[in-house]
Order: C-alpha cells, then sequence, then structure tokens
C-alpha cells in the first residue's frame, strides 16, 4: 500500500472528532447508512475539509488511544468511507482495533509513528513483512510485528462478512 | 510466575494450561450473548438471515431493550419488529425476549440474571459499558459489529491482555457514589494511561462495596483506553450470584499474590469531594468545586454509572422535602424494573414525584436522548456515561457529568452546587 499521511494529534474519540454520533443517528433516521456517507463527514470537527484533501488509499496517521471512547463502529466504517487504506497509531482503543479490521480497515499499532512521520508525507506499508517507508524522509524505515495471518485474512477478504459468507450461506438450509 | 485472574479465565476458555499477554486465542464461553434491537442489524445481525445461515445456538441468543425503551424516536418500533421477525427466523426462543416492562440496561440486567459467570468470559453484543460485569470475575467485552460473527463461529478471538492492578484505600466523603472513585482513577491514569489494558480494582474500598458499586465502577473502563475491567470474586460477589443462580459447577477465579502485572497503582481516596466532567471532553476530570454557579435547565439521574438502586436512595436523599427549580426538568431513569422496585419501597420513588421529577421506564433513556432529549442551548448536568457534543440531542447543548447528589440538588438550585449540605451531620 503507498499513499500520503494525514497526521491527528490529540484523543479522536470515535463518537466526535473521527464521526460524530449525533449525525449518525439523524442519518440512520433516514434509512440505511453507508461507509460513503458517513466518509463524507470524516474528522471534520478536526479538520472541516479533510474529506475533500484525502485521496484513496491514503494513511491516517494518529496518537495514542486512537479511536477512543465507546465500542461504536461507525468510525471505522467513516474512515474507509473516506478512502484511508489504514491507521497508522501510537496504539489503539482496543474496539477501535478490532472493529476496524472486521470492517476490512488495518490499524496497525506502532509505537513511534508520530514523531517519524508528518502530513504529506509519502509512505508505503506493507501489513505482511511488518514494514513502513517513509519514502519522504530516505532512509527512515519502521518495523513493527504483523498482524496474525487469520485478522490479515480478515484484510484481505475486505473485513469479516465478506470472508464468512461463503463458509455459512445457506448452512440453515431454512 | 503466578497468573492473574484475566489469564486464568482465558486460559480455560481456550483449552490452554497458561497464556501470557500478546498470545492470540480462539476462546469459548457457555454464556449467553446479549443484543439489544437498538443495534443488532447493524451489526451483522441481518446478515444471517440474508445468507439463510444457522447461527451457533439460538438458545444463547438473549434480546434485550436497554435503549429504545418507551421512546417514540430512534426508529424505536420499527427496530423492535425487525429484530422480533430476526428472532423467529433464526430460532430464538420467545423466553429469551427482554422487551419493555421486563427489560432494562443491557448490561445491567446481564448481571442481575448473573449471564456473565464468575470465571468464563462473557461476550455481548452491544455496549463497551459491559466492562460492569467484571464484577462478577467475568471477562467481559463487547462483540459490537462482530456480534454475528460471533453468533455464526460460537468461537471469538483475543489477543490477550496486560493486567494493571489498582489498589484504591480511603472512604470518600458521604455526597460521593463509587462513580466519583472511578472518574478520580480516570483523571490521574489519563486517557490513554491503560490502553488496550485490563483494570483490576481491588484494596479495601472495593472490598467493603456493596456489588452495585462496584459494577458501577467497573463499567467506566473504556474511557481510560482499557479494554474491560474485573475484580476478584469474594463472599459479596458469591453472595449475588447465589442468591440469583445455582453455584455448583462455577469455577470462579483470582490472580495470583505473585501474578505478572503490567503495573501496580495505588490511589487514596480518603476525603474524596464529588468530581465534574465538564463538556465536551469525556477524559478531563475536575472537582465539583471548580464549576459551580453555572446555570442549568436539565438534569439526568441514571445510566449503568448511576442507574442502580443506592443511587436512587442516593438522590432521594437530597431531593427528599425538595422541589426542583420551576425551569427544569429531572429525569430519573430507574436502570432496571429490580432498581425501579426498590425504589418503591424505600420511598425514593414517592420523594422523586414529590419533588416534581418526571420517572420514565427502566433504560438508558435520556443517556443518548431517547426520552426528554435535548436542543441547542440546554445545559444539563447528567450521571450518564459520555458527554460529547450531541449525545442527548441538540448540537450546542451541553452536559456535564456528576453523581446524583450533585445532579439532585444542581436541579434544586437552577444551578451547579455542592450537595454536602445535605449530607453534612446526618
Amino acid at each position: 500500500m503507498r499513499g500520503n499521511a494525514w497526521k491527528f494529534s490529540g484523543i479522536l474519540d470515535v463518537d466526535w472528532e473521527i464521526c460524530s454520533y449525533l449525525l449518525v443517528r439523524q442519518l440512520a433516521d433516514k434509512g440505511p447508512v453507508t461507509e460513503e456517507m458517513l466518509g463524507e463527514h470524516c474528522l471534520v470537527n478536526v479538520d472541516p475539509d479533510f474529506p475533500k484533501k484525502v485521496r484513496k488509499g491514503d494513511f491516517v496517521v494518529a496518537g495514542p488511544n486512537m479511536g477512543y471512547g465507546h465500542d461504536h463502529d461507525h468510525a471505522s466504517m467513516a474512515l474507509k468511507g473516506a478512502g484511508v487504506a489504514a491507521v497508522l497509531c501510537e496504539n489503539s482503543a482496543p474496539y477501535f482495533l478490532r472493529n476496524s479490521i472486521d470492517h476490512g480497515l488495518p490499524v496497525i499499532e506502532l509505537p513511534g509513528i508520530m514523531a517519524a512521520v508528518d502530513t504529506g508525507d509519502d509512505l508505503e506499508v506493507d501489513l505482511r513483512a511488518g514494514k513502513v517507508v517513509n519514502h519522504s524522509r530516505p532512509g527512515h524505515e519502521l518495523t513493527f510485528t504483523p498482524l496474525p495471518d487469520f485478522l490479515l485474512d480478515v484484510l484481505d477478504a475486505g473485513g469479516i462478512y465478506p470472508m464468512l459468507k461463503p463458509r455459512y450461506e445457506g448452512s440453515a438450509g431454512r | 510466575m503466578g497468573q492473574t485472574i484475566i489469564e486464568k479465565i482465558l486460559a480455560r476458555a481456550s483449552g490452554r494450561a497458561t497464556v501470557a499477554p500478546g498470545d492470540y486465542l480462539e476462546v469459548t464461553t457457555s454464556c449467553p450473548t446479549v443484543m439489544a434491537p437498538h443495534s443488532a442489524m447493524d451489526k451483522g445481525a441481518g446478515l444471517i438471515t440474508e445468507w439463510n445461515a444457522k447461527i451457533y445456538d439460538p438458545t444463547k441468543v438473549m434480546l434485550v431493550d436497554g435503549h429504545l425503551g418507551a421512546t417514540a424516536s430512534h426508529g424505536a418500533a420499527e427496530k423492535r419488529k425487525a429484530l422480533r421477525e430476526w428472532a423467529a427466523t433464526v430460532g430464538v426462543p420467545e423466553e429469551n425476549m427482554w422487551d419493555l416492562g421486563r427489560s432494562g440496561i443491557e448490561n445491567m440486567v446481564a448481571v442481575e440474571q448473573v449471564w456473565a459467570l464468575p470465571g468464563e468470559c462473557y461476550f455481548q453484543g452491544v455496549n463497551g459499558h459491559i466492562s460492569t460485569a467484571g464484577a462478577l470475575g467475568s471477562f467481559a467485552s463487547a462483540l459490537s459489529f462482530g456480534t454475528a460473527a460471533y453468533l455464526l463461529r460460537g468461537v471469538n478471538w483475543v489477543k490477550v491482555p496486560q493486567t494493571i492492578k489498582l489498589v484504591v484505600t480511603g472512604e470518600p466523603r458521604a455526597d460521593c457514589t463509587p462513580r466519583d472513585v472511578s472518574e478520580y482513577v480516570l483523571g490521574q491514569l489519563g486517557p490513554s494511561g491503560a490502553v488496550g489494558a485490563i483494570l483490576e480494582w481491588t484494596g479495601p474500598y472495593i472490598d467493603a462495596l456493596d456489588m452495585e458499586g462496584r459494577f458501577a465502577i467497573c463499567s467506566q473502563a473504556l474511557f481510560t483506553g482499557a479494554w474491560t475491567a474485573i475484580m476478584n470474586p469474594d463472599d459479596t460477589t458469591m453472595r449475588w450470584v447465589g442468591e440469583r443462580i445455582d453455584t455448583s459447577g462455577l469455577e470462579p477465579q483470582t490472580s495470583d499474590q505473585d501474578a505478572d502485572f503490567a503495573a501496580v497503582l495505588h490511589f487514596d481516596v480518603d476525603g474524596l469531594t464529588p468530581r465534574i466532567v465538564p463538556p465536551p471532553q469525556r477524559h478531563e476530570i475536575h472537582d465539583l468545586k471548580d464549576y459551580l454557579g453555572i446555570k442549568i435547565n436539565r438534569g439526568f439521574i441514571g445510566s449503568d454509572a448511576n442507574g442502580w438502586l443506592r443511587d436512587m436512595n442516593h438522590a432521594a436523599r437530597v431531593l427528599k422535602g425538595n422541589t426542583i427549580a420551576h425551569h427544569v426538568i429531572l429525569n430519573i431513569t430507574p436502570g432496571t424494573p429490580r432498581v425501579l422496585k426498590g425504589a418503591v419501597a424505600s420511598g425514593a420513588f414517592t420523594t422523586f414525584l414529590e419533588s416534581e421529577c418526571v420517572v420514565p421506564t427502566p433504560n438508558e433513556g435520556m443517556e443518548w436522548g431517547a426520552n426528554t432529549p435535548l436542543t441547542d442551548g440546554d445545559v444539563c448536568i447528567a450521571s450518564a456515561q459520555t458527554n460529547y457534543p450531541g449525545r442527548m440531542g441538540g448540537k450546542t447543548s451541553q452536559i456535564f457529568l456528576a453523581n446524583p447528589a450533585v445532579v439532585a440538588a444542581s436541579c434544586i438550585a437552577g444551578e451547579i452546587v455542592d450537595p454536602y449540605e445535605y449530607f453534612e451531620g446526618k
């Protein structure tokens, strides 16, 4: 994966900074809520122009406790809908990490990432090798312990449900 | 090297002799899974019927309405109907439906029914505040978007977390609730002080606490970035359990003295005064005295932090003989029917009516704006869990979080006040 970095400091709550929960509820009153709908509002409470500026395949770089707060999964949908290819963070709130992987969005916990990357940097991320190369800072490379194979398989499938569908479809015989 | 309670539970649940932080495991449990109509269909449940797929055990699914209550908003009628139809299709028995009149906040019903068993994992479809059930000595976690995946497979994955041991001593001021202790510790840890870890609450303060207070403390774990919270079962725990279910066959676990904790942190809460969390950041915890005099027009007492019977009685102590200010609406929502019945028996319910409060049906209710919602410009003092903009409705409304005594006293005064006069020397 290769794309540009968008760096955010401070606590990013799933229900406010990443994507307003009130907005999700208001959208849900009108019908099904999609990743694309939420992507238009991703991180606007921190950077109002982010959804317009971010390009498909870019990375969000964040500090400690990325995805703070509730276990609400709409934040993962918003990031994915905005086109974010992966989240690289100092560490992640556990529910945000699980929900993101289940939605097919990689979240990589990588201490030191905030110091190693600036907004606009050209990053190359290899999930299976556990490697981040910052092409904007020649010679700058970070390594991390890759996720186990069973979670990489979920990401490859595009999420937990695309992975499970062929295995379980029709199993009830109803 | 000994093991922590969490490591022992996860070893049992994965069929291993021992486990260590960082291990990835596949785990199972005999505990049921709670789903709730307000969110279930968004968490993959709809795919199960769409795919004509079989779930691992329909009798292990409990459907509990802890969020919609008697609201007319939030798509309540349609969501309730959709989940009932889903349940009938996948074969969930009728007696597993916990709907209005029988239901309450999911986490509170789960511990009142002891669906979360000491010594086992407990996976709930909804609500990260299910850390509440850690007070029973369970490893309690929400499944969230992975709910349907768990229902299909009957297996969940965990990465064994580190355990941070908290040792709490001292006695807070009489107008505090266990929530204030939890907020104080959060303030000391900071929002990133325990990311991904388990908070193991111990110490003389915890030992002396009743189960309701222990549940309330455990309910707030995620605000520290922790995954969940746990307490070591003792006589108090097993009395609560034994009054509700057959305890034969249970295997409660406790941490070894020489277990490998990531940190052991001591907190002295002696003389602690009420905490307040001003909007909009959940993790900025302050002393109440720094926010006195702020005008409010709405109040809320409830949620799994303060919707317990002990909280109803705590609020009634302030409200007795007083009425709230005429420009204020104070919503007091008992967490479950058990709590409401207890408030009727203790006289707290009558006090609420005489004080001109509104008492909706047991539920989350106002916590997420499902009844008496806020609108732009409203200022609310609430014993809720969260205060981010729009949580109770109204983008520019403000929510200050504090304990029920603070809420009640502030609603009488029409501004944020210190409730200690209602407790001093009494």
